[in-house]
């Protein structure tokens, strides 16, 4: 072992511990490794196919075609249709998760018999495969024999069996519902660790204050909720962008593109056009967007803490 | 066994912050040195640079010959006891004991036979199987120090064990530490901020602020000799009493005002210049004979068996302690005999003694 | 008067998250004929395991004329051949699913010690790498991979789902055991290297065993996300010897004439192993989320 003091420099020149250096880095080995090969690499790789007209279809000719593909990304209509929708989906589903699990996450924070029971229950839609998810609500909104339409008409809501995955109006909520439903337990179990992180002590002082129950809520409540909210939001907002399951199982994109998402567009250019370039091209862009959204969210909404 | 000895060794962090600039410190085998000042002045970096779970990132740390810079933690020989003790939740006392022993290979028997050893001593045999959670402070610490009693390592680190303690239990700690180095004979280096500890139980106390030593002594040199005003301040409760003034001509004195105290040494050469006077608290003897000084008392604070006097003396307020027999009144003049042998002479601006360097 | 409240608010509550399931349970007990009823039964009035035998003995039982049509007293319901396919994907399921939680533990332990712990040069760059590519959406991976499996012949071999799970679980595992083990006070880690550990020995040693909230919830998340999979397992298996079981479901879902009390019973067979999990580990999920506190 070398006898000069620190041969490693870390920053600002002073010395790191040759041991912690080494160990550490076995440690992280690992990891990095496994992120290199599983993330870096794809997503540098696709850069690079999406410079290409891949097909395959004529998988032995491959032009490199430059920014091209982008370009058809871009000026297809379609694409543009994909954003707004999954714009209004993703938006639609945040909203909605977060209100109602900030509902269950108030009733779960209370004390009560059965209490566990209920957070145990919680979990079972968030288990719940998103195929299985996909397929259960299916069934639901079955225009033949679905629950949903036997629940409205038993209770006299409709007087006939509806369409409801069929019709382009309706799918984006139903899909959203879907979602959601799924979805809640999660952002509920967040809301709730935030919510019992706030010190009962600042209830109390806000009583004796003479705050009602809604004052209490809106000015003690809410405001400490907020690292809580901002997690859920950025955490679901990713993953409603990026969604796909629901939109195989559900309506394949359908009814007349209702639902055609950003994701299944992915996926159709790619898969069922069989056209990888642009596939990549798409799947990049997404990739770009997603990164800079989370940054961007991080950022807003971070600083408001 | 060890010495332990740092050559001009600097702790620099990766922020930038200069923890220890140039230290240079000998602890001789089987001494107890104290390190003591005040939180941030680098005495738990020096512990943490010794037991090597900091690195030295200026100079050399050697143990008698070797070179320890780039040596892990783990693989030296010291022990160590931290302020929280750092006990492992979930092992056993017994377990927690052992653990240095196992993972250094002990033999079984040898093991078994160290750790009931330390629990007798340490009176904590009948909580062997108990988990940490289950003891109450005193217990975890006296736990804490069997883990490291075991290990029979070349040098004891203590980072103020005793903080965390009620008064009570703390006193009696020390005296139990101070009984086992005499029993282990091993090197001990012991951090702390409480300056009555440090005078307890040191063999040698090391002085630092913001990561300078200020003074390295006995206690009795420390507390008697003390080389600048911040160790001067640093021991001693209440704190010493400072008076401004200047020196007398013929530099014998102390001069402020209507006041005038003679010096335990003349100090001729610097005649006439200001000077800053250090008096402590008990260094004043109503029974006694020296010269007097006066002033008006502004607070009588008993204490049990003392009481504490706020005096006013020529515009500057003291704090002098005497004994109970001493029936004054708020208000009333005093003339209190001083100890002149004890007084202490400062440089106003940089605050080194005149007396001693 | 709050009783009342939380009676009615419980109530709704566990209608919203048990209803859609527990419709999904009565149907999977219907027979085709009840199932295809107007309004529909809410409880299954002739409970029959038509449905779940299908798809356990399905393997054995030769698909014939003769069985189809048994199968199907309705028009347009029939248990489909492919029925004997769902056992043997949830056993693919479930081998991509274990093999995935050891390599993360593996992978992410060792790593999230080391950047809650240790200072390092180069420590908050590979916190930062780290957050960065758990923000990668799983299509973004697709094409890539899909040519890279394609062109090296491993389309259809279970370890490439392994390792491209790996990609979107890895992540998030490692996020949660960072916060975790920084919840761990540095000064037990002081003490085992005191005590002789090395780093290795103290993270196996000392930490591990205090970790066990979030190495459980590391468990529970990573298996969850390899069973649940779908869109991967999508693209990188063609025959049903290589089908996760998300695969398989589906393919009875777009088939129009599979009759719906077979695929309700397959829904609850393939939502069995995950809910039963998440609801054994509920309280760890809470804790090990939610870098608890450490006692002692």
């Amino acid at each position: 072992m070398s006898i000069r003091a620190g041969a490693l420099r870390g920053m600002f020149g002073a010395p790191v511990s040759r041991y912690d250096q080494t160990s550490a880095m076995w440690l992280l080995a690992p990891m990095l490794g496994v992120l290199l090969v599983v993330a870096v690499f794809p997503v540098l790789y696709s850069f690079w196919i999406s410079l290409f007209d891949l097909r395959l279809t004529r998988p032995h000719r491959v032009p490199f075609v430059w920014f091209e593909n982008y370009q058809e990304v871009f000026q297809d209509e379609l694409f543009w249709q994909s954003v707004w929708r999954t714009t209004s989906f993703t938006l639609i589903c945040v909203a909605a998760i977060m209100v109602i699990a900030l509902a269950m996450a108030l009733l779960l924070n209370e004390e009560f018999r059965g209490r566990r029971f209920l957070s145990a229950m919680l979990l079972v839609p968030w288990a719940i495969p998103y195929v299985a998810n996909g397929l259960m609500w299916k069934w639901i909104y079955d225009s033949g024999y679905g629950a949903l339409n036997g629940l409205l008409f038993q209770l006299d809501f409709i007087d006939k069996y509806m369409v409801w995955l069929g019709d382009s109006h309706k799918t984006l909520w139903l899909i959203a519902n879907a979602f959601v439903w799924k979805e809640v337990p999660l952002a509920t179990i967040l809301v709730l660790v935030g919510l019992k992180s706030i010190p009962a002590d600042l209830y109390s002082a806000a009583r004796v204050d003479g705050a009602n129950v809604w004052r209490r809520f809106v000015h003690i409540t809410l405001p400490a909720l907020r690292p809580s909210f901002m997690l859920v939001v950025i955490y679901e907002t990713m993953m409603a962008i990026r969604h796909f399951d629901l939109f195989f199982i559900l309506t394949e994109g359908g009814p007349a593109e209702a639902s055609h998402v950003l994701a299944w567009h992915v996926y159709v250019e790619t898969f069922r056009k069989l056209s990888f370039g642009t596939g990549s091209a798409l799947a990049y862009i997404m990739a770009l967007v997603t990164f800079f959204l989370a940054f961007w969210l991080i950022r807003t909404l971070g600083r408001k803490l | 066994m060890a010495t332990i000895r740092f050559e001009s060794v600097g702790k620099t962090y990766p922020n930038g912050f200069a923890a220890l600039e140039n230290l240079s410190l000998e602890i001789a085998d089987r001494e107890f040195v104290v390190l003591l000042g005040p939180s941030g002045c680098g005495k738990s970096t020096t512990l943490n640079l010794i037991a090597g779970l900091e690195d030295v990132t200026a100079g050399s740390l050697y143990f008698d010959a070797t070179l320890m810079n780039v040596v892990p933690a783990h693989k030296r020989d010291v022990a160590m006891v931290f302020q929280s003790y750092a006990l492992y939740p979930h092992k056993s006392v017994y377990e927690n004991i052992a653990f240095g022993l196992r993972m250094r290979g002990f033999e079984k028997n040898e093991i078994e036979k160290r750790v009931r050893g330390a629990a007798r001593s340490l009176e904590i045999e009948p909580l062997l199987e108990r988990r940490p959670h289950q003891l109450s402070g005193g217990q975890r610490q006296r736990v804490a120090l069997g883990r490291a009693l075991v290990r029979q390592p070349q040098a004891f680190l203590m980072d103020e064990p005793l903080s965390n303690l009620d008064a009570a239990l703390r006193i009696a700690m020390r005296a139990e530490i101070k009984k086992l180095h005499h029993t282990m004979r091993t090197t001990f280096v012991y951090v702390t901020h409480d300056q009555a500890e440090a005078l307890t139980l040191a063999d040698r106390i090391v002085v630092m602020k913001e990561g300078v030593i200020q003074q390295i002594g006995t206690p009795e040199e420390i507390y008697d000799r003390p080389k600048n005003t911040f160790v001067a301040s640093f021991l001693g409760n209440p704190p010493i009493n400072y008076l401004e003034g200047t020196l007398s001509q013929d530099g014998r004195r102390f001069v402020r005002g209507a006041i005038s105290l003679p010096l335990p040494i003349a100090l001729p050469v610097q005649a006439g210049r200001p000077v800053r006077l250090g008096i402590r608290a008990e260094d004043v003897d109503p029974k006694g004979t020296g010269e007097q000084l006066g002033g008006r008392i502004t607070s009588v604070l008993p204490v049990g068996s003392d009481q504490f006097l706020g005096v006013e003396v020529e515009g500057a307020a003291l704090f002098f302690r005497v004994g109970r027999e001493v029936r004054v009144h708020e208000g009333e003049n005093i003339s209190l005999p001083v100890n002149a042998n004890r007084l202490q002479v400062f440089d106003p601006a940089s605050g080194a003694s005149l007396l001693w360097q | 008067m709050r009783r009342i409240f939380l009676f009615f608010a419980s109530v709704i509550f566990l209608v919203y998250v048990l209803a859609p399931v527990a419709w999904l349970l009565s149907s999977s007990f219907q027979g085709e004929a009840e199932i295809t009823s107007r309004p529909p039964h809410w409880i299954p009035q002739q409970p029959t395991l038509e449905n779940f035998e299908a798809i356990f003995q399905a393997r054995e039982k030769k698909v014939t004329y003769e069985t189809r049509r048994a199968g199907d007293p309705a028009t347009g319901g029939y248990i489909p051949s492919t029925a004997r396919d769902l056992l043997p994907s949830m056993w693919n399921s479930l081998v991509v699913a274990v093999s995935v939680v050891l390599l993360n533990l593996l992978v992410g332990v060792p790593a999230a010690y080391a950047m809650a712990k240790i200072r390092f040069i180069g420590r908050s760059t590979s916190i930062y790498f780290m957050l960065t590519t758990r923000v990668i959406p799983d299509i973004a991976l697709v094409v890539p991979f899909f040519l890279f499996i394609r062109t090296f012949g491993l389309l259809d071999h279970l370890g490439s789902l392994v390792i491209t799970y790996l990609a979107i679980t890895v992540p998030f595992s490692i996020f949660i055991l960072v916060s975790y083990f920084e919840s761990l006070p540095d000064e037990l880690d002081k003490a085992a290297r005191v005590d002789g550990c090395s780093r290795l020995q103290t993270l196996t040693r000392v930490y591990v065993p205090l970790a066990m909230p979030a190495l459980v919830a590391v468990v529970l998340f990573t298996f969850l996300s390899s069973w649940n999979e779908f869109l991967l397992a999508l693209m990188f298996t063609q025959t049903p010897a290589s089908q996760t079981m998300p695969i398989v479901v589906a393919s009875f879902a777009s088939d129009f004439t599979i009759s719906f009390a077979f695929i309700n019973a397959a829904g609850v067979l393939a939502v069995i192993p995950p809910v039963l999990m998440a609801v054994i580990f509920e309280r760890y999920i809470v804790s090990g989320l939610t870098a608890g506190a450490v006692k002692g």
